[in-house]
């Protein structure tokens, strides 16, 4: 199946690491030309050398997504550089926190408005060229409960809401908009790596619960990300999907 | 080295903190690589040896100062098949004395701490005074061959340092601070003597004393025995030192360690470290290999007002282990606002035994009301546990003393990272055989 992302223009906003780094990987894989951020000038750095091996174009610049002023105009480099935009999948995420308020206040301006930010920023290119493709990323946190009251799992759910409003008010100018939740996912240098080492007895609870008896990997999320954003998925708007192995025991009617 | 990354660890410049403890890494010495025999630490004889030669001349940690408050406060502690009685004084000293009536043998006090006026035995009310003069013996008119000689217990060499009081079997040890040099330098600008008890207590083990001291001699176990450890200190950047008879390493805290890959939130025992300096970590916009560095700054500008006075430490101390090996049995993990030690002691028979003494202690901010001294716990190995870290540590203790006896287990196999534990058997081969005496074929 050909996903039809030749020579298409992708902004990928959180692509040093993870499940962001393999979306980027994936991408340029398939022959797009991307923008990428990340909060520091070494990860940037090494991601577009390593993305560059695809041999398309690669730019990236570090940026810090809560300050806005900072972002917005890094937002507009990457749209300037790439000459439009095609896809926007901004994946930054303050992560958890629990106890203090200011946790709130770092997810709002990464988990929230990151996106929101990032969604304005390429809304008018998108509109003109009459067509464009956007992925956030939620997470089943936000559909079950995980990590005891704290802002990420409820500040994820917002872009699931948002996600849809977007893709209902924007499918008339060819813009799609889905969203992607992932169940846990591990990879070196990742939360859940973290936890394997610090809290192993934890850990191995979150195994059993995982029909599989595995954590998910950052690829196995990229490649279910980068189908809904491809051409290959124009009929996908609103849609939500769950990627996490049978992790969550919801039934989605 | 199996790392990940390579970390370069920031350090202070010894020549920053000229009057403080000496950060400069001292020279290593060459100790060869030879196996270190296994029968050190099962033989009967070689504990013999220890006795005679080590536990009875050396200078001992009896325990703390603050125990010693009032005339005739005493702390009475058990070494080997010794006790020892190290009372206050009405005019402030401190004296030691043997915990035995000189009548019957009888021991006067049980080990632990108290107050007394003086010291009736509890078998025939023999009485001692706080300076360990026989008050009064009952009915001394029918010992027709009148007290025993000058009419007291035999005193131990007995001084204070550190918040510590120390004591020695030896009548003839030199002075203190010449067996603890270079720890008083090294160890005064923390002032532990601004800190309270904690914790205290004892725990069996069923291992050789040394096995013990060797355990808490090295950071090459972190990734074998404290994995979680890994995302708390950088056990790739250890900085040993070894001295002429005791030894340290340095070991950075707050900071994620080379074997594993650096991570992008805050690892929950840093963020803890954070909140006890007064960071708010929520707030913390930096990289998680700044915090370290971040953590010292932020102490070093809110310590004073905190009631905490950093001004003696360097920044290092403010963040890093500090951790000591006071031969021949003590090690302390030294750090800005608290202290954690052990006291290792022998079994009095049986080699494959130790007395594991837990002492921790805290700062108390300047103002505030010490803490009630916690009562003094001993159980056996397995029966409680002493906290995550230290039951990690314990875990391996009794299977290495087992296999210590193993005739296929000729003795322990030592690489650089545990330069200490050979430094240690160095001190004692020369305490034992005296300076460069041991032969070939000793043990």
């Amino acid at each position: 199946m050909d996903l039809g992302l030749q020579g298409k223009k992708a902004i990928v906003v959180g692509a040093a690491r993870g499940i962001g780094m393999a979306v980027a990987e994936t991408l340029a894989r398939e022959g797009c030309d991307l923008a990428i951020a990340a909060r520091s000038e070494d990860g940037v750095k090494d991601a577009v050398a390593n993305l560059k091996r695809y041999g398309t174009n690669v730019v990236g610049k570090a940026v810090n997504v809560k300050k806005a002023d900072d972002y917005k105009e890094w937002l507009a480099w990457a749209i300037e550089a790439l000459d439009g935009c095609d896809i926007l999948i901004p994946i930054t995420s303050a992560g958890s926190g629990l106890g203090s308020e200011k946790y709130w206040n770092n997810a709002f301006e990464v988990d929230v408005m990151g996106p929101v930010r990032a969604v304005d920023a390429v809304l008018p290119t998108m509109t003109e060229q009459q067509s464009g493709s956007i992925v956030l990323i939620a997470t089943t946190s936000a559909g079950e409960a995980m990590g005891g009251p704290q802002p990420y799992n409820a500040m994820k759910a917002s872009l699931v809401t948002w996600g849809k409003q977007l893709a209902l008010y924007h499918g008339k100018d060819g813009i799609r908009v889905n969203v992607v939740s992932p169940g846990p996912v591990e990879f070196e240098g990742g939360n859940w790596d973290m936890i394997k080492g610090t809290m192993e007895k934890f850990y191995q609870s979150q195994l059993r619960q995982q029909p599989a008896g595995r954590l998910g990997t950052p690829e196995e999320i990229a490649r279910c990300v980068v189908f809904l954003a491809s051409p290959a998925a124009s009929w996908c708007n609103g849609s939500h999907l769950v990627v996490d192995g049978a992790f969550t025991n919801r039934t989605h009617f | 080295m199996d790392v990940k990354r390579k970390v370069d660890m920031i350090r202070v410049n010894p020549q920053d903190w000229p009057d403080g403890t000496p950060a400069w890494k001292a020279e290593d010495p060459d100790l060869g690589y030879d196996v270190i025999p296994a029968a050190r630490y099962t033989s009967p004889e070689f504990m013999k040896l220890e006795w005679e030669r080590v536990w009875t001349k050396v200078w001992l940690l009896g325990g703390r100062s603050c125990d010693l408050k009032e005339p005739g406060d005493y702390i009475c502690t058990d070494i080997g098949k010794e006790s020892v009685l190290i009372v206050r004084q009405r005019d402030g000293s401190v004296r030691a004395f043997p915990n035995v009536c000189l009548h019957r043998g009888n021991r006067l006090r049980p080990e632990g701490l108290g107050n007394a006026e003086d010291f009736r035995c509890m078998y025939h009310h023999w009485t001692y005074g706080l300076d360990g003069c026989i008050a009064r013996i009952p009915d001394l008119d029918t010992f027709p061959q009148g007290g025993p000689p000058g009419m007291r217990l035999p005193a131990y060499p007995c001084a204070e340092w550190g918040s510590f009081v120390w004591f020695s079997l030896n009548p003839d040890v030199g002075p203190l601070e010449d067996y603890l040099a270079p720890m008083p330098q090294h160890l005064g600008p923390y002032h532990m003597e601004r800190m309270a008890w904690v914790r205290d207590i004892t725990v069996e083990w069923d291992c050789n004393w040394k096995a013990s001291v060797d355990a808490f001699s090295e950071v090459y176990h972190v990734q074998g025995i404290h994995p979680q450890l890994q995302w708390y200190l950088d056990d790739t950047n250890a900085q040993i030192d070894v001295y002429e008879r005791h030894s340290r390493y340095l070991v950075p805290f707050a900071c994620v360690s080379g074997r594993v890959a650096l991570p992008s939130s805050i690892p929950p025992a840093i963020y803890e470290i954070m909140v006890k300096a007064g960071m708010d970590p929520a707030d913390y916009d930096g990289r998680i290999s700044d915090i370290r560095r971040d953590v010292q700054l932020f102490k070093r500008e809110h310590g004073a007002s905190q009631g905490k006075d950093y001004s003696e430490l360097n920044d290092d101390q403010l963040t890093d282990d500090y951790h000591y090996t006071i031969f021949p049995n003590v090690s302390l993990n030294v750090h800005a606002d608290d202290v954690m030690m052990f006291r290792q002691r022998p079994h009095p028979t049986d080699p494959d035994k130790m007395l594991y003494d837990i002492w921790m202690f805290e700062l108390v901010p300047e103002g505030e009301e010490w803490p009630e001294r916690p009562k003094h716990k001993r159980f056996r190995h397995g029966e409680k546990s002493i906290g995550q870290v230290l039951d990690q540590d314990a875990f391996n203790l009794p299977t290495v003393q087992k296999g210590m006896h193993s005739d296929a287990f000729p003795g322990l196999w030592i690489g650089d990272q545990e330069l200490r534990i050979r430094h240690f058997h160095k001190v004692l081969d020369d305490y034992v055989y005296g300076p460069g005496g041991k032969s070939p074929g000793d043990l």
